[in-house]
């Protein structure tokens, strides 16, 4: 369960998000969209710890984001970014760097296991010894979800980890994430990945508006467009 | 002993300062002014050193050493943090305890362990050997710390990535910390592996010219390339430990604050 309880968020000076709040259910799917620049990516952050939030509070399951739950918060959430950074020489050491950390030493994974999910996520055995740097995009955007299902964790924030993936690709990670058991909170401008989504929250002029569901993405548009010029002050 | 310069032959040498000028003018480099002020700054300070160094060594007070050696101390320590870009407000003591406690560790090491001149305290050695070592922490220093914080700045996304994935904060910062130390000790390494045949030190050198023995000469160097070398090393890890517990906020998050 990830709780944002009245978040104030500023970046720069500048207010992203005034007292907002946004309940997110286990197992919830939900997709955020906006402008760029709106803070689809900024909310995400704050989640983890990442971005100081000005006011309120944020709640993932039991435990209230503070100085003395950050480390236990970021062990639960599996962070995937847009551009996700490795953060190794090749993409074995990549995968197993959680596992050099305190916090993960005693579960590290089998072989095996790594193989399975390479199948699974359309990767083939050999990218395990490929340097980092010579791997694209799409493949380390699931490369950082292998790492993150690894892991074993269930609440997954995701930020356009499809934007360079092609439709086979984008469906093994889908299958993936989209499991019922995984908490996720997204951004993407995906059709295919909002539509498959249960809930989608917009942001605009600062504030979350929770979307009508099941939408065809035209209708949608203008049921957000409603709420949002009905609720402007 | 060597012969004193006199004040002609010292003035002969800055005719020679006259080429370097006249390419600085011809090529319209607009440094001849910083340079000829340089000049003029340098004379005024060793001039001015010398005097303090001559009563110090006359009177050979180790009050009067020390009260000189603290001073070396807080203006190295105020350059370190400015020319590294952080906030001497928030860093002072900790790389002033990280700088000092470094120095005076291997300068006693040196002067207390193997030189044990009669007296201890005899300003001859501590001044000279303090002051050595310190001008060589000062760029170490300033180039661990520098690289350190700057590494993370550049690759905040891939320190905070290692945040997320579990790391504690001393995990995340391990690369970073590993690249601050090797850019702050590889060129110690580098000059002493060819010491001797691409360059001769310029204490070993200053020795000889003052009329030491080549042999004892070489000793010394040795002798203090190791204690700069230590000092160096100790330092930029004790710096950079002490200062991250202000530079970083209770997240893990690098605080903006602490940069100039």
């Amino acid at each position: 369960m990830i709780s944002f309880k009245n978040i104030t968020l500023k970046v720069h000076r500048q207010t992203l998000f005034d007292d907002v709040s946004l309940q997110v259910a286990d197992g919830d799917k939900v997709a955020v969209r906006g402008a760029s620049g709106s803070g689809k990516s900024s909310l995400l952050k704050c989640a983890v710890g990442a971005l100081p939030v000005a006011g309120g509070s944020i709640r993932i399951d039991h435990l209230v984001l503070s100085a003395d739950t950050v480390a236990e918060v970021r062990a639960r959430i599996a962070f995937i970014g847009q551009e996700p950074v490795l953060g190794a020489e090749n993409v074995r050491d990549a995968l197993l760097l959680p596992f050099h950390f305190k916090a993960h030493s005693d579960n590290k994974p089998s072989e095996g296991r790594i193989a399975q999910l390479l199948e699974r996520l359309h990767l083939s055995s050999d990218i395990l010894e490929k340097p980092c740097k010579r791997i694209s995009g799409g493949e380390k955007q699931r490369i950082a979800i292998l790492r993150a299902l690894l892991l074993d964790k269930t609440i997954f924030l995701a930020d356009e980890v499809t934007s360079a993936l092609d439709p086979e690709s984008k469906a093994a990670v889908m299958a993936e994430l989209f499991r019922p058991e995984i908490t996720l909170l997204s951004v993407s401008h995906d059709p295919g990945w909002i539509k498959a989504c249960n809930r989608i929250i917009e942001i605009s002029n600062h504030q979350l508006t929770e979307s009508v569901t099941d939408p065809q993405i035209g209708n949608q548009k203008s049921a957000i467009k409603n709420r949002s010029t009905g609720g402007a002050p | 002993m060597s012969s004193d310069l006199s004040i002609l032959s010292l003035l002969s040498m800055y005719a020679l300062m006259l080429l370097p000028l006249a390419v600085f003018l011809y090529l319209q480099l607009g440094i001849a002014r910083q340079t000829v002020i340089a000049v003029v700054r340098m004379t005024a300070q060793l001039f001015l050193v010398g005097l303090y160094l001559k009563y110090i060594f006359q009177l050979n007070n180790p009050f009067a050493s020390l009260a000189w050696v603290v001073i070396m101390l807080l203006v190295a320590n105020l350059s370190i943090l400015n020319k590294a870009g952080l906030k001497r407000g928030l860093f002072f003591w900790r790389s002033l305890t990280g700088v000092a406690g470094s120095t005076l560790f291997s300068a006693g090491w040196f002067i207390l362990v193997a030189i044990r001149p009669e007296p201890l305290y005899d300003a001859r050695y501590m001044v000279p050997i303090v002051g050595m070592i310190l001008g060589n922490c000062l760029r170490s220093n300033v180039l661990s710390l520098e690289r350190f914080y700057s590494g993370i700045r550049k690759n905040e996304n891939e320190f905070m990535t290692y945040l997320m994935l579990g790391a504690t904060l001393r995990e995340a910062v391990r690369p970073y910390l590993r690249d601050a130390l090797k850019a702050a000790i590889n060129p110690s390494v580098a000059t002493m592996a060819t010491m001797g045949i691409v360059s001769l030190p310029g204490m070993m050198t200053g020795q000889i010219l003052g009329g030491a023995m080549p042999m004892e000469a070489i000793k010394y160097q040795i002798g203090i390339m190791i204690c700069i070398f230590t000092a160096m090393v100790v330092a930029a890890l004790v710096n950079i430990l002490l200062s991250m517990s202000i530079a970083f906020d209770d997240h893990q998050r690098l605080k903006p604050g602490v940069f100039i």
